[in-house]
């Protein structure tokens, strides 16, 4: 069995790791440049020595890139295009960007209910490159993920008039909710030159360095595909998705657990229920925009070992900045990071400096070691506080997720017994905190400061294939990848739709590289579709996917 | 803007049938058509999680025949449950207002309950109004019922109670299931003209409809002054309903809930499912969430005539004056086994229309000035020959019409077989099968 090399890019630092077969060859932790992520990944590869690997297979990175540009506003300019049909006012929802709209309406089945104006198709072309020759545009119709015909008859007239068109349809995206596809589709297009400039870039530096292995993306669901076939949008928030899985890879599979992932500058918090990671009931929310973009359940909060720590009104606060590194490890404000240092809860940094770090947020009178103990105490009860807080967010979301199916109530899940699973750069000295105010065992290893990198590295390439099929209108749609296509088969076909979509994902699977070994079925819904007193068809609903999870672990007993 | 609270729960597993309205088909339209809309991205929306009802509520209000072990309630008690999610989250003020959007229906199903009657077993607005009565100190509450079939279920739990107005507006009996709902049917002795039933005329649209709401229903509501006001938010009065025959459109609807203000509304009926539910619970929805519903337009037009205008409002005056004249008129007996006190008797039979049998009952009234009274009631289901007693002391009940309710307990404990006692006084629930007492139905609060 060859290597492997996972990376993930931290806000503060980021963890490289290499691995053969079970074997941890190499970690590494490597400043994040957060302004040049292509040469933080860079950096990373050469310390492991990319270029001396002999049998490397894959390279899989999390990268904040298209977080960044989201969150950073550095887009480029979009313009959104809708078919908003009647309904609920679109000023009812707040939208983050400009957008215009036209005539044209379908229904929940994607019939059309008004027809679209092709009068108003010409002005809008004449518009669109009034000043721009190679305008990008997204469409999105309401309806389109059952119908996407008006978008892309739109496209394709457009296309014929402006050749330099780039174009985005909001049907690539083919869950429910018009409001999150557009912006989804917006994102996505936005984000798309610049994911391919950083694949093209990496590829190219790889190659420099002699390095063919193909190199992964992780997605917010926790899964993996390759760099050039990821959906830029989908690769937000693939840090806590890394945390997620190197939790994965360094537990027993079967057990329930909440990850707590302790950086830096953010905290990002998880929940594995019997070795199944929770996925969100909702799509994933970036700045303000609310997206479609399948995720974990996770809660990311601005709390780690180099948090700023202040007084306020002569009471100690935990900031949710971070001002460079911590006191103790040459930076300028007291962090927790000194706290631990004092209280020898790690081995690391400059004792003395901790001590001057703790000092400064006492009066002067109050300079003495049982002052400095009392108040380092507190520091790290604060911080775990604020991650208990979360953690409880976190599990109301699992309690309270929705359910529309009587089974479903019923055999709810009953409260399970968690253990916390802790890693990351500013977790070690936390343990024992953590202990105390939560009630749990806490579990932390020698790996566990670079769990991330090892999750990254061991992530399952995954997918998940959702059908929609109305066999009177003789239409079936995919989710996850927008397909629509024509139903040939029976007006009632049970067995038969439940092959059709595993030979689909079969299909499609092994065209991404994903080994089709572990796919999973859920429940198939029929709906029996009447008219007057006879049923003409049917709707049926259905889903087949490859979970997220990792290809082996590397559980080693807690300490 | 108000804080909405919406709890969905179409039941995608459950129906009488598969061709039946009441089939896994009748809320999907309405979940593509609402999710597709990003409702529940609105800030002011917050989803609610379902969850099963508890039998000691059910218990509270209905009386279940001959016990509940030999009913299948499962889907009932989920729909139950889901109304009281979102009671409490109005009572803990997380919410301002609430939809219920949930199946099975409850508002023909009444104070006794043998089996399923219009598609309903449980009650969900009355045992969500009665629990929280016995739980958050609600005095007076009034229940709206604009389903298109009169809410004879609610009216039945209710009809002796002085502290529930129900008001049910609907497609005149004579015409339509369940064949009641005259403006002569105005309460028992202690709760008088606490009930009140509008029956329309066949055709009526979103103008005579808002008319009547805003002509009768809203005065008399406001007279009452209501701690509490409940939406039986049926939707059969759209003019695509294949099983009434009205012309109210989905836009009516959102301007009846802007008129009426429910602190909650429940989803009863409403069998269009494709041409009217996606259009009519997203306009109520926006409605309750202070949003506007003017772009809400159902593909379909009005085909059947409607009827308003000066002819419907004559209508109105007459019925007003029909239901103004009504005096009550009250059948005293004096049984062996009735505690002291004036008992008012009446009688009546109930048909079972979704498994086709009578019920028939006997209802004694203990005449009050001080309470609603003490309620004893003989029933018999005519099918399988098998009888239940219930006794119920009111919420608020004086201390005579306490004490008659334990002599009644006495007597027929130790002469039938099923007894059951709804103590809402104390809130207790006491069942005796076979001479025994059930223990399982114990309060959890």
């Amino acid at each position: 069995m060859g290597s492997i090399i996972g990376i993930d890019v931290g806000g503060t630092f980021t963890d490289a790791v290499l691995i053969a077969g079970t074997e941890i060859i190499k970690t590494g932790k490597i400043p994040t440049q957060s302004d040049d992520l292509l040469n933080t990944i860079l950096n990373a590869l050469d310390y492991l020595e990319v270029s001396k690997i002999n049998s490397l297979e894959q390279i899989t990175v999390s990268t904040t890139l298209v977080t960044n540009a989201i969150l950073q506003k550095r887009l480029p300019p979009i313009e959104l295009v809708l078919f908003p049909g009647s309904g609920m006012k679109l000023s009812s929802l707040n939208w983050p960007v400009a957008y215009r709209t036209i005539s044209g309406e379908l229904d929940y089945r994607g019939r059309i209910v008004a027809p679209v104006n092709q009068g108003e198709w010409q002005a809008l072309a004449e518009d669109l490159i009034k000043d721009n020759s190679s305008p990008k545009v997204a469409i999105v119709s309401k309806f389109s993920h059952r119908n996407n015909s008006f978008e892309k008859d739109l496209a394709a007239f457009l296309k014929d008039r402006i050749p330099n068109i780039s174009l985005a349809l909001g049907s690539e995206w083919g869950q429910a909710n018009f409001y999150r596809r557009s912006l989804t589709t917006y994102l996505n297009l936005a984000c798309r030159d610049l994911a391919a400039t950083f694949a093209t870039q990496l590829q190219n530096a790889l190659k420099a360095r002699g390095c063919q292995a193909p190199v992964r993306v992780l997605k917010a669901d926790g899964g993996v595909l390759p760099l050039t076939k990821v959906r830029p949008v989908e690769s937000i928030y693939s840090g806590p998705a890394a945390s997620v899985l190197g939790a994965l890879a360094l537990s027993n599979s079967e057990e329930s657990y909440i990850v707590v992932d302790v950086g830096g500058t953010t905290t990002d918090i998880g929940l594995v229920l019997s070795g199944k990671p929770l996925m969100s009931s909702k799509g994933a929310q970036i700045a303000s925009f609310l997206t479609n973009v399948r995720s974990l359940a996770v809660r990311s909060i601005p709390v780690g070992g180099d948090s700023s720590v202040l007084t306020e009104n002569g009471k100690i606060v935990l900031a949710d900045y971070r001002l460079g590194s911590a006191y103790c490890l040459g930076g300028t404000t007291p962090t927790p990071t000194d706290a631990m240092c004092y209280l020898g809860l790690i081995n690391y940094g400059n004792y003395t400096r901790a001590e001057e770090a703790l000092n400064s947020l006492l009066p002067e009178n109050q300079q003495n070691a049982a002052s400095r103990q009392k108040i380092a105490e507190q520091i790290i009860k604060l911080m775990t506080e604020k991650i208990t807080q979360a953690i409880e967010q976190l599990l109301k979301e699992w309690r309270d997720e929705p359910a529309y199916k009587i089974w479903e109530v019923l055999n709810k899940p009953k409260t399970h017994k968690f253990q916390i699973q802790l890693s990351g750069g500013g977790a070690e000295g936390i343990v024992a905190a953590l202990e105390e105010q939560l009630k749990a065992r806490v579990i932390w290893t020698s790996l566990s400061p670079v769990s991330n990198a090892i999750g990254a590295a061991l992530a399952k390439p995954t997918f998940s294939w959702t059908l929609n099929l109305d066999t009177y209108l003789k239409r079936y749609r995919i989710e996850e990848t927008g397909e629509q296509g024509e139903w040939t088969g029976a007006k009632k076909p049970h067995r038969e739709v439940e092959n059709f979509l595993f030979d689909l994902a079969r299909r499609q699977g092994e065209s991404l590289g994903i080994n089709m070994e572990s796919l999973e079925k859920e429940p198939f819904d029929y709906f029996p579709l009447v008219e007057g007193y006879y049923t003409v068809g049917q709707i049926i609903r259905g889903s087949v996917h490859v979970p997220p999870g990792v290809i082996q672990t590397l559980a080693e007993g807690g300490k | 803007m108000k804080k909405t609270g919406i709890i969905f729960f179409p039941a995608f597993d459950w129906s009488l049938g598969e061709t039946h309205p009441e089939r896994e088909e009748r809320l999907l339209y309405t979940q593509e058509q609402i999710f597709e809309e990003g409702v529940m991205d609105l800030p002011q929306i917050k989803q609610y999680t379902p969850v099963i009802g508890d039998l000691f509520d059910v218990l509270r209000t209905q009386a279940i025949f001959p016990g509940p072990e030999e009913h299948s309630l499962e889907a009932h008690l989920v729909a139950v449950g889901c109304s009281l999610v979102l009671g409490k989250a109005l009572m803990a003020r997380e919410i301002d207002n609430g939809f219920a959007l949930v199946r099975p229906p409850g508002h023909h199903s009444g104070t006794i309950v043998w089996g399923n009657r219009g598609f309903c077993t449980l009650n969900n607005e009355a045992i969500l109004v009665n629990h929280l009565r016995a739980n958050y100190g609600i005095k007076k509450v009034a229940i709206i019922d604009t389903d298109v079939h009169h809410g004879d279920g609610t009216q039945d739990i209710f009809y002796h109670d002085p502290n529930v107005l129900c008001i049910s507006i609907h497609q005149d009996g004579r015409t339509l299931y369940p064949g009641t709902g005259f403006t002569d049917e105005k309460g028992g002795p202690n709760a008088w003209e606490t009930i009140l039933n509008i029956p329309l005329v066949p055709g009526v649209g979103d103008e005579g409809f808002l008319y009547t709401l805003e002509n009768w229903v809203l005065p008399r509501v406001q007279e009452f002054k209501p701690d509490l006001i409940i939406n039986s938010a049926g939707q059969d009065n759209h003019f695509t309903d294949p099983l009434a025959s009205m012309n109210v459109s989905a836009q009516g609807y959102g301007r009846i809930t802007e008129l009426i203000r429910p602190d909650l509304a429940v989803l009863e009926g409403g069998y269009s499912i494709q041409g009217a539910l996606p259009y009519v619970n997203l306009a109520i929805l926006l409605a309750l969430a202070g949003e506007d519903y003017s772009g809400v337009i159902e593909p379909q037009k009005i085909k059947r005539q409607v009827v308003g205008g000066e002819v419907f409002r004559s209508y109105l005056k007459n019925l007003k004056k029909q239901h103004d004249m009504t005096k009550p008129a009250w059948d005293y007996r004096k049984e062996k086994f009735l505690p002291q006190g004036n008992w008012v008797y009446r009688e009546k039979s109930i048909f079972y229309d979704t498994e086709y049998f009578q019920e028939y009952r006997q209802e004694y009234i203990r005449e009050c000035e001080h309470c609603g009274g003490t309620v004893l009631i003989i029933t018999q289901n005519l099918q399988t020959y098998r009888r239940g007693v219930l006794i119920r002391i009111p919420f608020e009940a004086c201390p005579a019409c306490c004490q008659a309710g334990y002599d009644l307990l006495e007597f027929f404990k130790a002469k039938e077989k099923i007894v059951l006692m709804q103590n809402q006084l104390k809130n207790e629930v006491h069942f005796w099968k076979d001479s025994r007492e059930v223990r399982s139905f114990e309060s959890k609060n």
